[in-house]
């Protein structure tokens, strides 16, 4: 050792598995913060080179408000005539399926195709470089981009089956394409065909989606002068035309990954708050464990600050090997997180690792195994010099009612944070920032206040062991309450990611609750078909031609075949200057539609409310009524692509959908503002319930031949779609937090493993009067099933509580909401904590039966 | 060397113990011979590193020997798994330590009741003889107290009653007296040989010290791993003079 700073690397160095087990919150911390990271670099990355593929050479880009609905076809004409416009080009967009030659659509991403009707004489703005083939010239041709047609083995010339709106259409591939950026759009591919025969196959006449514009002139100056007379041309009467840049279609998409953005991170950031917690934790123990040998270091001279530097430089030492371990699992984790949103079917393409997100991960790192060695270290350095003499074995820590105090209050405001967050329809920062602190407030007070509860915790738990005297549940009983506040703090480390689990399965559960009841109250209908996966607000989605709709109503059984279009605004319309809402607009024909459907209006009769949307006026969900300030009979703007409309709300829907962000009206209204022409869904009702099997399997047969990109639900099935749609985000969200478990589980074995040492003789001794290695064994199982229990019964009763406070918050601002309790979840914890204490007293079980009982009967 | 004599009783021959291999083997026993009559009380004495706590640790089935055999009441140590040597010590065999090694966590009682609870025999006859064991080592009145709450005279006499629970063919003690100030151990000591006299205990006792030696009924002397002699008990003086002889 050539100086005192290098003890640190000898203490790091004498006991490398417990090294291990301190650092690895840190690695899988770290990793956390940077995988996900390098997922939301990752998603931009992957929209910012789709923009750069499909908008090219285009300055700017022409269209509906919000990407919605589309413009009339005399807007290509007036957008052309603009001075200072010298490039357009026009399309319509569509997303289509693969068919195989079996009829069966191909459901993966790999099988989506994202088309756009093109003039072949216009001129190509995009990226794409012409590899093989030509591109499309008249008629059923179509251009594809090569490495989608390598995935599904399409070359040159094949004939391809798709399903489109109006049934499978065979199409000739005319020639294969490649963007230059390589854009990886999560498999789905990218194809062109001429605009003729997309307007049949999409079933959208006289309209464009988008127009593409290149300025003449260079220089933000011109391109902004071009923009303002684009607006001023196709604006006008109040249109809501949008006109915007490619770049700030790029800065649209990465504020609408903000909040995913934020809930990653956060989830991540618990990760790495459950692993400063394991730093603190252990070397609050390796301080008590080594009170004899710092005393020797203070006798010999050392001074307090250079105890408490040692102590740091171990953590440091400990948070660095971590940090690069983290950096290292954080790119697995984050191919695994790409891996899971390819299979909730969001467009990814390859990782893309930023500088940033290292330095971002590195820095978090260190912060938090520094502040995880403040108090050890501050510890050590008041450890007296006679405790060389005295030791420090017999320390056994026992927590003051001042910190229960402090706990109960930082519960207290950490749940008034979340609440706070949670009531905010329109969460700003400072509510953002006070419930994410708030809820880190809540796990800090818990952690003062846990040790409290361990003693009594442990002796219910231990009931009925001690019921049955066995030694093994009594001695590890004993052994869990010994040292409360060390129990205390490993089984907080575990509640910390339980409760948010269970939290936000209550959240999960509540709206899934509120969603089905609703359906079960307001569905009067039998069958509902729709396209595989829609789910409206998530990119562009399939449609149905209405050729299908009259093909069902011609089938005897169906009395009534209802169609629904839905479609997503980014904003709401804003009276009064209401705060910016995303929704769901829902055109439908009010006659078959009350057939069909029996949503509880509010404000007015359902016939007088549906004769009056017949009319032109709408029906607003309730949320978006009561953040509006709008109620029954109060104007309303409607503006889209297509026109606009000033209209008055017919009443209110009770509603939970889109979280009761709707407006509803006819499709002729949505077809005027919004350009709308396609069918999202069809409601069937059979004439008789006798008629309900017929109806269902001529249905079926009609969907699965020839519209084989559709899907004929019931309403059972209907529902339990919302449910796996609903559980596999939140799924998408628990395998994040399970990280934060597993976090808490080498927190675990850290405590059992010195629980072991600290208990040699007794162990010693146990097997000297006769116990079996396996009844040694079971007393260190018992134990980590104690330490495991209740860490999941706080996390179930403080996530249930916390879920109840959040959910009550967020209920207050989507009317109808009803708390449903998460008892899938807490099963579920449950039984993981049961397997994570029997994983985690693997080890150190092991280790205390191997003990060599002669040694450890003479040891002091 | 019938198997008679050996049925009651303890019968050891040609133990040895080798620790490591090789060059580096230390051969801490190296061929003892011993008996042990039934109801005899015997100290073994020698300076460290004569292989006194390693006999000990063989005695008490701690340890496995590496060469020759051990019998206790009849029954072989030799081939015996851990398990089952597990079982002799819970069934056998008492242990006596120097550092009492109770269990912080638990009451005298339930100390002295905790062979019986790993053998999972922990009923009501088995807590009345705790109860009445604790009594006749003095400490009736202290059944609740834990070992914190105890003299390390009292905590010493709740192992002797642990020692006694299962009614072992054999207590082994280890230093009892090590860690007691004169009055306590002159209290231990008494007890011991009352437990001898009285009840017919067979136990085996190392000590280094020579007072607490003569209270045995005879004294084996180790050095070096084998046995140098043995002269009666009952003087200290007669100790001391034969260990005296032996350094000489």
């Amino acid at each position: 050792m050539r100086s005192f700073n290098s003890l640190a690397l000898r203490q790091v160095r004498a006991r490398p598995l417990r090294a291990l087990l301190t650092g690895a919150g840190i690695v899988l911390g770290v990793a956390m913060v940077f995988g996900v990271l390098v997922l939301s670099a990752t998603i931009r990355g992957t929209f910012s080179d789709l923009f750069d593929s499909i908008y090219g050479r285009t300055d700017l880009v022409v269209s509906g408000e919000q990407g919605t609905g589309s413009l009339p076809a005399s807007s290509l004409r007036r957008v052309r005539r603009v001075r200072g416009v010298a490039e357009v080009s026009a399309n319509i967009t569509n997303v289509w399926t693969l068919v195989d030659r079996g009829g069966r659509a191909k459901r993966s991403a790999s099988g989506q195709l994202n088309v756009a009707g093109i003039d072949p004489r216009a001129p190509d703005l995009t990226d794409a470089d012409q590899v093989a083939g030509h591109r499309p010239r008249h008629g059923r041709e179509i251009d594809l981009q090569r490495s989608w047609a390598e995935t599904n083995e399409i070359r040159v010339g094949d004939r391809i089956r798709l399903a489109t709106p109006s049934g499978v259409a065979r199409l000739r591939v005319s020639g294969l394409f490649q963007f230059s950026t390589g854009l990886d759009f999560g498999g789905q591919g990218f194809g062109t065909l001429p605009i003729s025969v997309a307007r049949r196959l999409m079933d959208k006449p006289r309209v464009y989606d988008e127009i593409d514009v290149v300025v003449a002139g260079r220089g933000a100056g011109a391109t902004r002068k071009v923009r303002k007379r684009i607006e001023r041309v196709l604006g006008r009467g109040g249109k809501g035309v949008q006109v915007t840049t490619p770049s700030s279609r790029s800065a649209d998409v990465d504020r609408q990954l903000q909040s995913f953005d934020v809930i990653l991170l956060f989830f991540a950031g618990m990760a790495l708050f459950v692993g400063g917690f394991l730093i603190f934790n252990a070397f609050n123990m390796t301080v008590l464990q080594r009170m004899r040998e710092i005393g020797m270091l203070r006798t010999l001279g050392a001074k307090r600050s250079m105890i408490s530097r040692t102590v740091l430089q171990e953590a440091l030492l400990l948070g660095l090997v971590g940090i690069a371990l983290g950096l290292g699992v954080g790119i697995f984790l984050a191919k695994g997180l790409v891996a899971l949103l390819k299979a909730l079917n969001f467009p990814v393409g390859g990782l893309v690792v930023p500088l940033a997100a290292a330095v971002v991960a590195v820095a978090t790192g260190v912060l938090t195994t520094l502040l995880g060695a403040l108090n050890p270290a501050r510890r050590a350095a008041r450890v007296a010099p006679i405790q060389a003499v005295l030791g420090g074995a017999e320390v056994r820590e026992h927590p003051t009612l001042r910190r229960a105090a402090l706990g109960v209050a930082l519960v207290g405001l950490g749940g008034a944070g979340a609440y706070w967050l949670a009531a905010a329809a329109h969460p700003h920062t400072p509510q953002v920032a006070a419930g994410l602190v708030g809820i880190v407030g809540v796990f800090l007070g818990l952690s003062l206040i846990v040790p409290f509860l361990v003693v009594p915790l442990v002796r219910a738990l231990s009931w009925p062991a001690r019921r049955a005297s066995s030694v093994t549940g009594r001695l590890a009983a004993d052994a869990a309450s010994s040292n409360p506040k060390r129990t205390g703090a490993t089984a907080t480390a575990l509640t910390v990611g339980l409760a948010l689990v269970v939290a936000f399965g209550t959240i999960g559960s509540s709206f899934l609750g509120s969603i089905s009841s609703e359906l079960d109250r307001d569905f009067a209908r039998d069958l509902t078909v729709q396209p595989r996966g829609f789910a409206p607000g998530q990119g562009p989605q399939q449609s149905i031609a209405k050729g299908l709709r009259a093909r069902l109503a011609r089938i005897p059984e169906a009395a009534v075949v209802a169609r629904e279009r839905i479609h997503f605004l980014a904003e709401l319309p804003r009276p009064h200057g209401a705060t910016k809402t995303q929704g769901l607009i829902f055109g439908f024909d009010p006659g078959p539609y009350s057939q069909v459907d029996q949503t509880e209006l509010k404000g007015a009769s359902r016939k007088a409310a549906y004769r009056r949307v017949a009319r032109g006026q709408v029906t607003v969900g309730e949320t978006y009524a009561k953040d509006a300030g709008l109620k029954v009979g109060d104007r309303l703007v409607l503006r889209g692509g297509s026109g606009s409309q000033r209209t008055r709300v017919a009443a209110l829907v009770k509603t939970v959908v889109f979280g009761g962000n709707t407006i509803g009206m006819s499709v002729q209204t949505m077809r005027r503002v919004y350009g709308v022409t396609a069918d999202s869904q069809l409601a069937l009702k059979a004439r008789s319930k006798a008629d309900r099997p017929l109806l269902d399997r001529k249905v079926h047969r009609i969907v699965e031949h020839d519209y084989p990109q559709l899907v004929a639900l019931s309403n059972d099935e209907f529902k339990s779609k919302i449910e796996d749609q609903i559980n596999q985000q939140f799924g998408f969200f628990n395998a994040i937090l399970g990280v934060a478990v597993i976090v808490s589980l080498f927190g675990i074995v850290n405590t059992l493993t010195m629980s072991v040492i600290e208990r040699r003789r007794e162990i010693g001794v146990l097997r000297a009067v006769g116990a079996t290695r396996w009844q040694v064994r079971r007393t260190i199982v018992n134990e980590s099933l104690l330490i495991a229990l209740i860490g999941a019964l706080i996390g179930v009763v403080v996530g249930a509580g916390l879920g109840w406070v959040v959910f009550h918050g967020v209920a207050g601002a989507v009317p109808g909401a009803a708390y449903t309790p998460p008892v899938g979840t807490i099963i579920s914890v449950a039984i993981a904590a049961v397997i994570l204490g029997l994983l985690a007293a693997v080890l150190p079980a092991r280790r205390a039966a191997r003990l060599d009982v002669i040694e450890a009967l003479s040891y002091e | 060397m019938s198997a008679g004599a050996g049925a009651a009783g303890i019968e050891v021959r040609g133990l040895g113990k080798t620790y490591g291999e090789g060059e580096t083997a230390v051969a801490a026993l190296g061929g003892v011979d011993l008996d042990v009559a039934d109801g005899e009380m015997v100290a073994i004495m020698g300076p460290s590193g004569s292989g006194k706590s390693t006999l000990l640790h063989l005695l008490g089935a701690l340890e496995t020997p590496s060469a020759g055999s051990i019998s206790i009441a009849g029954k072989r140590f030799e081939g015996l798994t851990d398990n089952e040597l597990t079982l002799m010590r819970r069934e056998r065999i008492g242990f006596v330590f120097q550092f009492f090694n109770l269990l912080a966590t638990l009451s005298a009682e339930e100390n002295v009741l905790l062979p019986a609870l790993i053998a999972g025999r922990g009923g009501e006859k088995a807590r009345a003889r705790a109860r009445e064991l604790l009594q006749s080592v003095g400490l009736g009145g202290r059944l609740d107290h834990l070992p914190s709450e105890l003299s390390g005279g009292e905590q010493q006499r709740v192992s002797i009653a642990r020692a006694l629970l299962m009614r072992p063919a054999l207590i082994l003690a280890d230093e009892p007296t090590g860690n007691l100030d004169s009055t306590a151990s002159a209290e231990i000591l008494g007890l011991l040989s009352e437990l001898n006299a009285t009840e017919r205990h067979t136990i085996v006792m190392v000590t280094h010290d020579p007072g607490a030696a003569s209270i045995a009924g005879r004294v084996v002397f180790l050095r070096d791993g084998v046995v140098a002699g043995e002269v009666g008990g009952g003087s200290t003086q007669r100790v001391i003079d034969y260990l005296a002889s032996l350094e000489g």
